[in-house]
């Protein structure tokens, strides 16, 4: 979880840088284009305002002089400024200073304009009359001769007027008397001193301002201010550019941190992948493989009968294998498999399309794709030969086995088998048997089916019904008790005896509803009929069922005067393997008043030492006893044996299974207490109103 | 080959040198747009009373100024200062007198609003073209719109201003070292360097590139009060300072000046002599210049052959 969140987290950081970088790259660009826009701009400013400068001076030098150019340039001034003071990079606050100072300019431009207008139009005129004057004193030949010293003194002055433009000094005009006189009564001399004076005066007025004007010219500081902003500027930028370095460190830092750990997580993460890799094969491995033989699974067997076209089992399983397990221990029995696994499989081992299975416990499986059912019967006969020859020899042991093999090739393959192997368990002298429809051996599976499913039915229908059979006291020839037996009722109608459904019912979750149906409905009858007593059949199942007692105790413990009407048959035909569950049983019921009752005593699993640990109210005598009394003698003696044991043991006796007058007579002679049987009535579904019977 | 490369190289310096330029031959003009603008120029639609269009106060067949002292524009009220020509005036450092105007694109409205003018607005102007079906259509035409903007209007106006050009003068051709000039045009020429004309008026307009007071040397009617530079600078010095005019087709622009004092060239040669260059002509000097000028005159501009 910390690592997934490191991840998001450094991911996340990379993401970001990169989205940085471009963002810095971007705005770096932007920088970039509008800080060289901007040097670029002021040197386009700078360069024109050097380009007039230019032409002003060839307007001073030459005597005319194309304007064009030099209009167009002022114009180009103008709108490079007005560039310059837009440039994008002044509308940043960080350059605030810079624009605000550029924007100072301005005025010393329009002065710098207005100078360079003015400076024209003086210009214009001194270089008109210096010129007019160059050419006048020229045309004045007649002057040389007439008045040598005026003509001299005119050009003297002309010169000292050129210098002074030259020097752009006014010094060369002050000091001199510039204007010309002479007491000459000549017109043409007097004319000539008239136009020379004429422009003299002109060019001492206007040369004053013409160098003050050029002075301001030559002074602009246009240049010099912009060599401070460009200064600033560039130190600004500096610090801008620094910044963007910064950043650019940092965000590249950053960037191939997160790279070098993505780096490190993929090369982590291959290595994960690897062991990852190695625990899904063994993981596989063990998946389709038995751990103790090494043989394949039943995972893997039944992927393999998935695939295979025609399928051929042998199911083979060790007879007693059990035994083997109690008596020698865990250990040897692994060792047996093992070794009973290997030759299995070195049996098979040069076969093709075969393969062999661990199924179970101490069942294998040897699976053909594609045999003639004959070959693998003799297969199956050859291996249980080989195996029953076989001596085990496990720490000094030597161990003999036995196994049992089916044969089968028709689906359903595995249940087939089975059923043909529970066969061959059956008959100790079948070894190998081939399964076929003929052995009928399916029929019981689908019979059962029914029945549960007709047991399923009927609980939920309530069509679990007790049929009542009557107990006859032998002394009285009164109906004293009656036997809740119990039915299955159909849909139909008809009704299943328990020997159809009971024992299935046991093996099913239902046999608890039954019991417990059994009693509430006996309770019922029981409550109608208070003359006579009641018996219900608990089997071992119902008393090893913890919720069953305590709704049978509850049910007692609510109605006291049924309870001591109502006897318990203990089915005995069970074992009773937990004797303390059944003596707390026997106790908790005789607490309400009920009596208990020892059921079919005298055959299968009938045993004497149950009487001493439990405390037995009657026993009801096993009918293949009593059945057989009046043909033969030895039952006869059995039952006389058995209930002068009971007498002695202040037990009562039942017959059941009293089917003649004869037997009834002879029961009454040894001195049974109790009988029941068709003789005396057979179970019906409610108990009859008179205790009276026709016998 | 070689022969021919160093005479262009003689030419050119030679160019290089004299202080006047040609007017090119080859201009960059869109066409549809002046054609537009021609039509505009010579409809009175563009004034208050429907009385007046640019091309009544500037006869581009005949110099491209009015011969009048001052114009007159809508309900006959009368200009304060004498017309200027329009042709070339695209070669004009700035436009009117005074120079108050950067150029054309700036100029038109000047007139367009004056109230003794056109005397018209923004909206007016709309209104009124919109509601002619040919300007839509040929409005829709050169600009794509389906709205007639003024801004579209006087678009179309400086287009066609810019192609008033009048090329090929006899002195253009001379420059270019077609022909030579007659005897009397070229001693007119030198005199006119001579005697500092050529120092206003230079450059490919032959003057338009400067502002000059009008009598520097000596001064010039100070009592007049026309709209002159110091109306723009506030400078009193400026007093009678304006852009100087150009020389081009200057045979056909009389009266001369910007208060149409002088009614011919001899008498405008006259006054500028004396009051800017301090110099009094000879008859025969100003003979020779007036026969330089009139090689200034240019053929009519193209545009207005074109249909």
């Amino acid at each position: 979880m910390r690592l997934k969140k490191l991840i998001s987290l450094v991911i996340g950081l990379g993401v970001l840088s990169s989205f940085a970088i471009i963002y810095f790259y971007i705005i770096q660009k932007d920088f970039t284009k509008q800080h060289r826009e901007f040097l670029l701009s002021l040197n386009t400013f700078k360069s024109a305002h050097i380009d007039l400068e230019h032409q002003i001076l060839q307007s001073s030098i030459y005597s005319y002089h194309n304007q064009d150019e030099m209009a167009k340039n002022i114009d180009s001034l103008e709108s490079e400024y007005k560039a310059l003071l837009e440039s994008q990079i002044l509308k940043d606050a960080t350059y605030a200073e810079v624009k605000k100072e550029l924007q100072g300019v301005q005025q010393d431009l329009n002065q710098h304009i207005r100078n360079t207008q003015n400076y024209l139009m003086l210009n214009a005129s001194i270089k008109n009359s210096l010129v007019f004057l160059n050419h006048f004193i020229e045309e004045a030949n007649f002057l040389q001769e007439q008045n040598s010293k005026l003509f001299k003194n005119s050009w003297q002055i002309l010169k000292n007027f050129k210098d002074a433009k030259f020097m752009q000094d006014i010094d060369y005009i002050n000091r001199n008397n510039f204007l010309l006189s002479s007491n000459s009564k000549d017109q043409k001399t007097q004319d000539f001193i008239t136009s020379f004076n004429l422009h003299s005066n002109f060019l001492i007025k206007n040369y004053p301002p013409y160098v003050q004007t050029t002075k301001n010219i030559l002074s602009d500081s246009t240049r010099n201010n912009l060599e401070d902003i460009k200064k600033e500027f560039s130190q600004l930028a500096l610090s801008d550019f620094k910044a963007l370095d910064i950043f650019a460190t940092i965000l590249f830092s950053v960037f191939i941190f997160s790279l070098l750990f993505i780096i490190i997580l993929f090369l982590k993460y291959l290595r994960e992948n690897k062991k990852l890799q190695k625990t899904t094969a063994s993981l596989e491995y063990s998946l389709t493989h038995d751990r103790l033989t090494g043989l394949l699974s039943r995972a893997a067997f039944e992927d393999k009968l998935q695939e295979t076209a025609k399928p051929h089992l042998l199911l083979a399983n060790v007879d007693s294998f059990k035994f083997i397990n109690d008596v020698y221990g865990n250990d040897v029995g692994n060792i047996v498999l093992q070794e009973l696994a290997n030759i299995i499989k070195s049996e098979f081992s040069s076969r093709k399309n075969v393969s062999v299975y661990r199924l179970g416990g101490d069942e294998f499986g040897i699976l053909f794709d594609d045999i003639a059912s004959q070959d693998a019967f003799e297969i199956a006969l050859e291996l249980e030969k080989k195996i029953s020859d076989y001596n085990f020899l496990v720490y000094e042991l030597s161990l003999h086995l036995r196994v049992s093999i089916a044969s089968n090739f028709i689906a359903p393959i595995l249940e087939n088998t089975d059923l043909a192997l529970k066969e061959v368990k059956q008959n100790y002298a079948i070894r190998v048997l081939q399964y076929s429809e003929d052995l009928n051996l399916k029929t019981n599976v689908e019979e059962n089916m029914k029945i549960v499913e007709q047991i399923k039915i009927a609980i939920k229908n309530n069509n679990i019904i007790p049929y009542f059979q009557p107990i006859i006291n032998l002394k009285t020839k009164k109906i004293e008790k009656y036997e809740a037996l119990v039915r299955l009722r159909l849909a139909d109608g008809t009704i299943l005896e328990p020997f159809k459904f009971l024992e299935i019912s046991k093996k099913s979750s239902y046999y608890h509803y039954i019991t417990k149906s059994m009693i509430e409905k006996t309770l019922e009858m029981a409550k109608e009929f208070p003359k006579y007593r009641f018996s219900i059949n608990i089997s071992m199942i119902d008393i090893l069922d913890e919720k069953l007692l305590k709704m049978l105790c509850a049910t007692l413990k609510e109605n006291p005067t049924i309870a001591n009407r109502l006897d318990i048959e203990l089915l005995e035909s069970e074992n009773m393997q937990n004797i303390e569950a059944v003596q707390d049983f026997i106790k908790s019921i005789q607490q309400y008043g009920s009596k208990v009752l020892l059921d079919d005593f005298g055959t299968g699993y009938s045993n004497f030492s149950y009487f001493s640990s439990l405390d037995i109210d009657l026993i009801k005598i096993d009918g293949s006893i009593i059945r057989e009394i009046e043909i033969d003698n030895r039952k006869l003696h059995m039952l006389k044996s058995i209930h002068s044991f009971s007498n002695g043991m202040n037990m009562k006796n039942v017959a059941e299974f009293v089917e003649s007058k004869e037997v009834a007579d002879l029961l009454q002679e040894v001195g049974v207490e109790y009988a029941q049987g068709y003789y005396f009535g057979r179970p019906l579904e409610r108990p009859l109103e008179s205790d009276e019977i026709n016998r | 080959m070689k022969k021919t490369f160093l005479l262009h190289l003689i030419i050119l310096n030679l160019f290089a040198i004299e202080p006047i330029t040609p007017i090119p031959l080859d201009i960059d003009i869109n066409y549809p747009k002046a054609n537009l603008g021609k039509k505009l120029f010579f409809d009175t639609i563009l004034s208050k009373d429907n009385s007046t269009s640019c091309f009544s106060c500037h006869n581009i067949y005949d110099g491209g100024a009015d011969h009048k002292v001052l114009s007159i524009g809508v309900e006959n009220k009368l200009g304060n200062i004498q017309s200027p020509t329009v042709l070339n005036a695209r070669y004009n450092f700035r436009q009117f007198w005074n120079g108050r105007a950067r150029d054309l694109g700036e100029q038109i409205h000047g007139p367009i609003q004056n109230p003794v003018e056109h005397d018209m607005d923004e909206k007016t102007i709309e209104t009124r073209i919109n509601g002619v079906e040919e300007y839509k259509q040929l409005f829709g035409e050169v600009f794509g719109s389906t709205f007639i903007t003024y801004k579209e209007v006087m678009e179309a106006i400086v287009e066609f201003e810019n192609a008033l050009v009048t090329p090929n003068a006899k002195f253009d051709k001379f420059l270019r070292g077609e022909l030579e000039l007659d005897r009397d045009e070229k001693e007119g020429y030198v005199l006119f360097k001579k005697n500092g004309c050529i120092t206003c008026h230079n450059g490919i307009n032959i003057g338009g590139n400067s502002f000059q007071k009008m009598g520097t040397f000596m001064e010039y009617n100070e009592e007049s009060d026309y709209p002159d530079r110091s109306k723009i600078t506030t400078n009193p010095e400026h007093k009678n300072v304006f852009k100087v005019p150009t020389l081009r087709n200057i045979s056909k622009t009389a009266p001369y000046f910007h208060d149409a004092s002088a009614k011919t060239l001899k008498e405008a040669l006259g006054v500028m002599s004396k009051h800017n260059l301090g110099i009094i002509l000879k008859d025969y000097e100003i003979d020779s210049i007036i026969s330089f000028l009139k090689t200034l005159d240019g053929e009519l501009p193209k545009i207005l052959d074109i249909k």
